[in-house]
């Protein structure tokens, strides 16, 4: 018996033996991956997922005219965060390029190189003002936008259309029912719709959602109400929440709570792309990206209408989510990750037809004014061209900020009976905590 | 006699039902995580949330396993989980049997110090492991992330081995030394034998770590050695999540080391208990 055991010892110590030798043979030992060893017709480029499939086009074209590979190295979200903070804070780099959320800018700012000689007088013309405004950290330009979102309007096209709501919309509010352009319209809008369509005594259909969980349409309202500067002024250091038009924007942002569903505290974008895919929202505000991306089982599908953000006091306005290629300081192949830069800048119509299909260039978004599946470029060109659109703080501390004060403030805000203006003093206070 | 025969049963049956209460429990999310792969794409974020599919579908299998990348990153998990293993075992052998035998005072305290490397936070190692490897030229290679990974688990390893050797009797030893073995003659040939169960947990262990480890794997590769965590966590981008694709390749990743724990399950239940009868 024992020596039966010890015989399966060793085959098992031996089959071990061999994976372990046709393990460190597949390793390909003669690696290391750096680029810094890597030769000059190589280019390293780290992005998350919706990065990779705007830029691959772009780099498969870079390849074929210049002879340059662009190895695009997908990564998650927070994981790239926190790879190029680990890479930067080691002052050596795997990589060539990064792709930087516009709200993690100011937080690199200083381990990546400046661009000002890509922002020419005909690039800024061609880019929308609050992405020239956001590329600029110190005084710098610290990245170049590649592609750029923006909440919009969605509204379902058979609601709209039907020709009982349009008469009854028209003699109970007195003008004819369309997708609403001001917080006027959407509160008369979402409350038309607010209804029971079977019957059974419970409501079954919303005008709107309220999002409790994520801050960045919250923010967006706030500069409709007319706000310069969200939040803070990174610059002064004034925390601003507290003042006239962030509270007209949250109490605007809370009067839409009983033509929503309930669960704001809890709702996100999922969560409300999936009301309003499943017929329960008539109406929605989300990011451009998704209008060319509805499900084939969803039940709106082939019934969805986009349309600008709506206005408030201050005008349309959305927030821009845009993201940058930037150059880390410690690359030793500057030249050659700018002139890829100035490429994809150049190239950009190239990411028309990505699964996120987005751009950055005016002309690009032009470009698909009157093209059959892209009705949601206007609707991203007017609102993130509106004077009333502004870029986030450029602070480091912002997804901080978001995290510990924004979110659960909105949390508390569409709770019954919560003091709006008390929860934005609160607000301000934790803010001056954290960038003190 | 009959009411002690019904209060046996009633018990047994009890038993069952806590066992099955617990098993659903502990085994839900992992249950849903394999629910949610069959679903289809708004199904998958449906609010509120159902367990079972409305309508079942294999879309997000094929989605998953057609994705760029999946199919070399699963091959590097199982290259960079065996090599972990194996350095572990071979690392901590040796260590836990010297540290068991030897008795010495140093030898304790390097125990100690092997589980103070566990209570390092992880990214604060990770700056100057990305720097070590960059200059081994390890970087982006499944060798070099092994190594990493075996950073992790030889603590535990060593850990694990020490009491498994502490558990079989030193006169073995002598009897196998008397018979004319030498002293790595008697590991190998008589100890190794006794707890094979406890090589066998702690193989497991070492290769459970390398096999789910995330953040090491997120700075030290980025196309060559990139291991399927972080492909299964690229279904994650900031304007979305991809529900079904991201469940149907963790449910993929599962099956190797349920496998594996199955076919081991004989040893690990033997030497989990091998510690226990010590003394």
């Amino acid at each position: 018996m024992k020596l039966r055991k010890t015989r399966g010892t060793r085959a098992a110590l031996l089959g071990t033996a061999v994976l372990s030798v046709t393990a460190l043979a597949l390793t390909g030992c003669g690696a290391g991956g750096g680029t810094a060893d890597a030769t000059t017709d190589e280019l390293t480029v780290l992005v998350e997922g919706g990065g990779l499939a705007e830029l691959q086009p772009i780099a498969d074209l870079y390849k074929e005219q210049t002879g340059t590979t662009v190895k695009l190295v997908e990564l998650p979200y927070d994981g790239l965060y926190d790879r190029i903070q680990t890479e930067l804070g080691s002052g050596s780099v795997s990589f060539d390029i990064a792709a930087l959320d516009a709200i993690w800018l100011s937080a690199f700012a200083d381990g990546v190189q400046p661009l000002d000689d890509l922002f020419t007088d005909d690039v800024k013309s061609d880019l929308f003002p609050g992405l020239v405004s956001e590329a600029q950290v110190g005084g710098k330009y610290v990245g170049m936008p590649i592609f750029t979102n923006s909440e919009i309007l969605y509204y379902r096209t058979d609601l709209f259309n039907d020709e009982k709501n349009k008469a009854d919309f028209e003699a109970e509010f007195g003008y004819p029912l369309a997708p609403p352009t001001t917080w006027e319209q959407y509160t008369d809008v979402a409350k038309f719709f607010t209804r029971d369509t079977d019957g059974d005594g419970q409501v079954d259909l919303y005008g709107t959602d309220v999002k409790g969980a994520v801050e960045t349409e919250w923010l967006a309202t706030v500069s409709q109400a007319g706000e310069k500067q969200m939040v803070l002024d990174p610059a002064s250091g004034e925390v601003t929440i507290d003042d006239a038009d962030h509270l007209k924007a949250l109490d605007f942002y809370t009067s839409l709570l009983p033509y929503a569903p309930a669960g704001a505290a809890q709702l996100d974008w999922a969560g409300s792309q999936n009301l309003f895919y499943q017929g329960k929202l008539a109406m929605m505000r989300f990011w451009g990206h998704a209008y060319t991306q509805t499900p084939d089982d969803a039940v709106v599908k082939g019934n969805i209408g986009a349309a600008p953000m709506i206005a408030g006091p201050g005008g349309i306005a959305g927030v821009p989510g845009a993201w940058y290629l930037s150059v880390p300081t410690a690359t030793t192949k500057s030249d050659a990750a700018k002139a890829f830069i100035a490429f994809a800048y150049e190239h950009n119509d190239l990411s028309i037809d990505t699964s996120l299909g987005l751009v950055s260039r005016i002309s690009a978004f032009e470009s698909q004014a009157d093209v059959a599946g892209h009705e949601n470029y206007p609707a991203i060109l007017e609102t993130l061209n509106s004077p009333a659109t502004y870029a986030r703080p450029a602070t480091p501390k912002w997804q901080e900020i978001v995290n510990t004060v924004l979110t659960p403030m909105l949390q508390k805000a569409v709770e019954p009976g919560a003091d709006n203006a008390a929860l934005l003093k609160d607000a301000k206070a934790q803010i001056e905590a954290i960038i003190k | 006699m009959i009411g002690i025969e019904t209060n046996r049963a009633s018990s047994r049956v009890l038993l069952w039902i806590t066992l099955a209460v617990v098993l659903v429990i502990y085994g839900f999310p992992f249950i849903y995580l394999l629910l949610t792969s069959f679903k289809t794409p708004l199904d998958a974020i449906a609010v509120p949330p159902s367990v079972l599919p409305s309508q079942w579908t294999l879309e997000n299998y094929v989605t998953a396993l057609t994705k760029d990348g999946v199919a070399p990153a699963l091959i590097n998990s199982v290259v960079t989980a065996v090599l972990s293993t194996v350095f572990s075992l071979v690392l901590a052998v040796p260590a836990a049997y010297a540290i068991t035998r030897y008795r010495t005072p140093s030898g304790r305290v390097f125990v100690l110090a092997a589980l103070v490397t566990r209570m390092v936070p992880t990214i604060a190692v990770g700056a100057p492991l990305v720097e070590t490897m960059r200059t081994l030229g390890l970087s982006d290679t499944s060798l070099g992330l092994a190594i990493a990974h075996t950073t992790i688990s030889l603590p535990l390893s060593i850990w694990l081995m020490s009491s498994f050797f502490e558990s079989v009797p030193d006169e073995l030893e002598e009897a196998a030394k008397v018979d004319g073995a030498s002293r790595l003659g008697a590991l190998w040939r008589v100890v190794l034998p006794v707890v094979s169960g406890g090589l066998a947990v702690t193989a497991i262990f070492a290769f459970l770590a390398s096999w789910n480890e995330f953040l090491f794997s997120l700075l030290l590769t980025s196309v060559r050695a990139q291991t399927t965590p972080i492909v299964i966590a690229n279904f994650q981008t900031q304007f979305g999540l991809d529900w079904g694709g991201m469940t149907a390749l963790a449910a993929v990743y599962s099956i190797p080391v349920i496998l594996l724990t199955l076919a081991l399950q004989r040893h690990i239940v033997a030497g989990l208990t091998l510690g226990a009868v010590k003394g």
